[in-house]
This record gives C-alpha cells, sequence and structure tokens, in this order.
C-alpha cells in the first residue's frame, strides 16, 4: 500500500503539472467564478467521449429536486492516464450514489454546469485529475 | 477494476516516473524555457544515438504524454502562429465568418487586456453559437491535427509514412515514392487529410501539401484556409527523443503573403507507455458522431444557450 500511495502522490503531482485541455471550448461555457458544491444523487454517469459526462439530483432545503446535467473536463483517455478506468469510474458513481458535486454553472444559466469536483460520501475525491484539471493551457512563457 | 490491477497500473506510472526523473539527470537540458523541469515526461536520454532519418514511433506535444493536460512547454500551444497574418479581403470576409470556441471569450476583459494577440485567440463564443466543423466531429485536417495536444504516431512504410492521430484515430499519408505534388488548380476533389508529397533535404523531412477541404481550419482559432493552401513543414529529430516542427503556409487567396507558424516540438513516447487493458497502443479515440451528437443535445447546446437540457437518452 506503501507503494500505492507513493504512486498516487505521483500522479497527483504529474497532474498537476499541466492542466487539462479542452478541445471543444468548454472553459467558455461555464462560469467559475459562481461555483457552487451541494449534496446530489447520482442518475446516470457516462464514460464516453468527447467528454465525461454526469447527471444528478440536488434536493434544497424545503424538498425541491432540480436534475442538473454536467459536463467533466476529463475525456476517458484522460481519465485512464489517471487511473479511472471504465468499470471503476462506472462503479464509482452509478445509479443512487450520493456524492458531494462542486459545479461552474452555465453561463447563459439553466441547470447545466461543469463538473468540477465530485466526492463520495467517506470524503474521497472522484475522477480526480487534480485540482487544476480542466483550466486553461499553461499560459505562454515570456520570450 | 481490481485493487491488483489499480496497484499495477499505478505501479506502472511511478516506475514511468522514477525512470524520466533518472533520465533527466543524464539528459542535456530541454529546449523549453524557464519554471524548472522538462515540462514533458522525459523518458528516455536525449543523449542517445539516433537516426535522424528514422521518425517512426509516437511522438506527443502533451505535457503529460496523452489524455489531456495541454502541450508541453516547450512545445508551443495549439495555435498556429502568433505571428499576425496578413489576410486578402476574400481571407479576412472568411476569417470574420469563422466562429471559434477556443481562445478569449470576444469582448471579455481577458481579451481587451491581451492587444498584443491576434484577435482571432481574442474572440471565442460557446460551441452552441459557433461553426466549427469539429464540433460535430468533421476531420480536423492540417495542421489543426497536429496542434492538438495529443499523440500522433509516424509509421514509416518504404514509399510512404503514415501519420496517425491519436484525438480522432485521423489517418494521414505522406508519400515518400517520388510523385510529383499536384498544384492547388490541379487538384479535382479536395481531401479533409489533403494530397502530401515528402523529401529529405539533408536530416530534415521536408513535405508539402495541398488539396485541402475549405472546411477544415488551420487551427483552433479559426483561421481559414483555401482551396489554394500550400502548407511547408520541415521535421527535424533534433535529439533522441525531439522532434521539430516548423511550417509555413502559402495561400495567395486568403493570406496576403506567406504565414510562418511557431515552431512547435513533440517528444517521443515508449512504444508501449500508453496503455488500456493491458494493451499497448494508441487509445482509439475517436470524436464518434453517436457521441457528439448526444452530447450536443443534452450538454453543450444546453450550456451554450440556457435553454432546458435535454434528458439524457441512455
Amino acid at each position: 500500500m506503501t507503494v500505492n500511495r507513493a504512486a498516487a502522490g505521483l500522479i497527483a503531482a504529474m497532474a498537476l503539472a499541466a492542466p487539462a485541455a479542452a478541445h471543444h471550448g468548454t472553459n467558455i461555457n461555464y462560469d467559475r467564478s459562481k461555483q457552487w458544491t451541494a449534496k446530489a444523487v447520482v442518475t446516470e454517469f457516462k464514460y464516453v467521449n468527447p467528454h465525461a459526462q454526469l447527471f444528478f439530483d440536488v434536493t434544497d432545503d424545503k424538498g425541491v429536486v432540480t436534475h442538473w446535467s454536467g459536463e467533466l473536463l476529463a475525456n476517458p483517455a484522460q481519465m485512464l492516464r489517471n487511473g479511472w478506468t471504465r468499470k471503476r469510474s462506472i462503479e464509482a458513481l452509478q445509479f443512487g450514489a450520493k456524492i458531494v458535486v462542486t459545479v461552474a454553472p452555465s453561463r447563459a444559466g439553466g441547470e447545466t454546469g461543469l463538473v468540477v469536483k465530485i466526492e463520495n460520501e467517506k470524503g474521497e475525491e472522484l475522477l480526480s485529475g487534480g485540482p487544476n484539471a480542466g483550466g486553461p493551457e499553461p499560459p505562454r512563457p515570456t520570450p | 477494476m481490481t485493487s491488483r490491477s489499480r496497484l499495477s497500473l499505478a505501479f506502472g506510472f511511478a516506475v514511468a516516473f522514477a525512470g524520466a526523473l533518472a533520465a533527466v539527470s543524464h539528459a542535456q537540458a530541454p529546449p523549453g524555457r524557464g519554471r524548472g523541469g522538462p515540462g514533458y515526461l522525459k523518458l528516455f536520454d536525449s543523449n542517445m544515438p539516433f537516426d535522424p532519418h528514422d521518425l517512426a514511433g509516437i511522438w506527443s506535444p502533451n505535457g503529460n504524454g496523452f489524455g489531456g493536460g495541454g502541450r508541453c512547454r516547450d512545445c508551443g500551444d495549439r495555435g498556429y502562429s502568433f505571428e499576425f497574418p496578413v489576410f486578402t479581403p476574400a481571407g479576412q470576409a472568411v476569417f470574420d465568418r469563422n466562429i471559434p470556441s477556443y481562445g478569449r471569450a470576444r469582448d471579455s476583459a481577458d481579451a481587451v487586456a491581451h492587444p498584443e494577440e491576434h484577435i482571432g485567440r481574442r474572440r471565442a463564443q460557446p460551441p452552441a453559437l459557433g461553426n466549427d466543423t469539429y464540433g460535430t466531429c468533421n476531420p480536423m485536417g492540417m495542421p489543426r491535427a497536429i496542434l492538438y495536444p495529443d499523440p500522433v504516431e509516424f509509421i514509416a512504410l518504404p514509399d510512404r509514412i503514415y501519420q496517425h492521430f491519436e484525438w480522432g484515430y485521423g489517418l494521414r499519408t505522406v508519400w515518400t515514392d517520388g510523385r510529383k505534388l499536384p498544384s492547388p488548380d490541379e487538384v479535382d476533389l479536395p481531401r479533409w487529410w489533403g494530397y502530401a508529397t515528402a523529401r529529405w533535404q539533408g536530416n530534415t523531412l521536408v513535405v508539402n501539401s495541398t488539396g485541402y477541404d475549405e472546411r477544415t481550419w488551420i487551427d483552433y482559432f479559426g483561421y481559414p484556409h483555401s482551396d489554394q493552401m500550400v502548407l511547408h513543414e520541415e521535421y527535424t529529430r533534433t535529439n533522441f527523443d525531439t522532434l521539430e516542427l516548423k511550417m509555413t503556409i502559402t495561400d495567395p487567396k486568403y493570406y496576403a503573403k506567406p504565414w510562418v507558424g511557431e515552431t512547435k516540438r513533440m517528444h517521443l513516447l515508449p512504444k508501449d507507455f500508453i496503455k488500456q487493458s493491458g494493451w499497448p497502443s494508441l487509445l482509439e479515440d475517436l470524436c464518434a458522431p453517436a457521441n457528439e451528437n448526444e452530447f450536443n443535445r443534452v450538454i453543450r447546446d444546453p450550456a451554450g444557450t440556457g435553454k432546458p437540457a435535454a434528458r439524457s437518452g441512455r
């Protein structure tokens, strides 16, 4: 297990080294300055290109349920690189799974957002590529 | 995935990374700039002997090797050039019609704050409002495909070199059999991946190509090309694990003078570095319309317009 933890640390360091690239203009759709975090229940998870997708329900204090659709910046290739194979990911986010999700909502409004972070009931981060995953490409070095 | 295979995968990464660190200590300083470290996975000793005419292998501009993460620091970004292009009136009109979704948001404070960048890099709109043909998984063509951060495998045969792009699983053929490249006007039927020939000039592989479908963009920022475009590429293996690419576009219909690209670099990956299900190879990282259309329907278009999201079709 020591090796496993060390390897996980290295993977995290590698993930931190360079943020993810989104090939479909994902960053421009969402407002990261309005991120929110809430408890949610998974209704569906898709491990597909061009981006993994998470569908989930959020219930407010009055019991009103809102259905949300979210995309992750990661695609299966990136998740695979980070150790999140298809089976592992689907198992972690099966229908009915209770999660805590952080979402950057669409700039245009509505119940669509960028899923920035997912934690399970134990507080473990799922599908993690590091806190920078999905950010813009690194700035161009100054010549 | 079993805990054993997870451990195996994690251990594989650890070994690869440790190897990379060891290689760094013996390798020549990379051509990148600043911030320490090579900015990419250093998996080989750059000083190992190599045949400069052997380009076969998996080359990656990705800072993490593959699978997102952006281009490495010395690889150049996914734009074709920072040089301002000089459009003809026809080229300007097409440029203005193209609406990319990559770059700084149009009219944003971020866009205003960077006047040193051409407006092409500062006019992005949500994909739902854009007109990037790649948004529906059409082939990227060249040079856009080689600007994407993920790997490309060079497959060398006696009479041709295939460039196999992981993202999109696209295949471009570069002929080395001595055939003559047609002039743009001789091309009857344009190709998404164009017509390309190559020859060695010293230790540089010089590729010339034309006959590209006009619907492809030069890069992610929506720079157009016409059916008159000739793309000139020069590939030079500068050490064991670095491949350098210089490009020039000549397109008198859309550009008043040749447009020189920013020098791009890629780095060699071991053949078995990319692996899934225990299967070493490029990933079948397809942009499949079946996935893309559904993604657009339930996520991307609602996110860009604010209209209620369609329910996911299981």
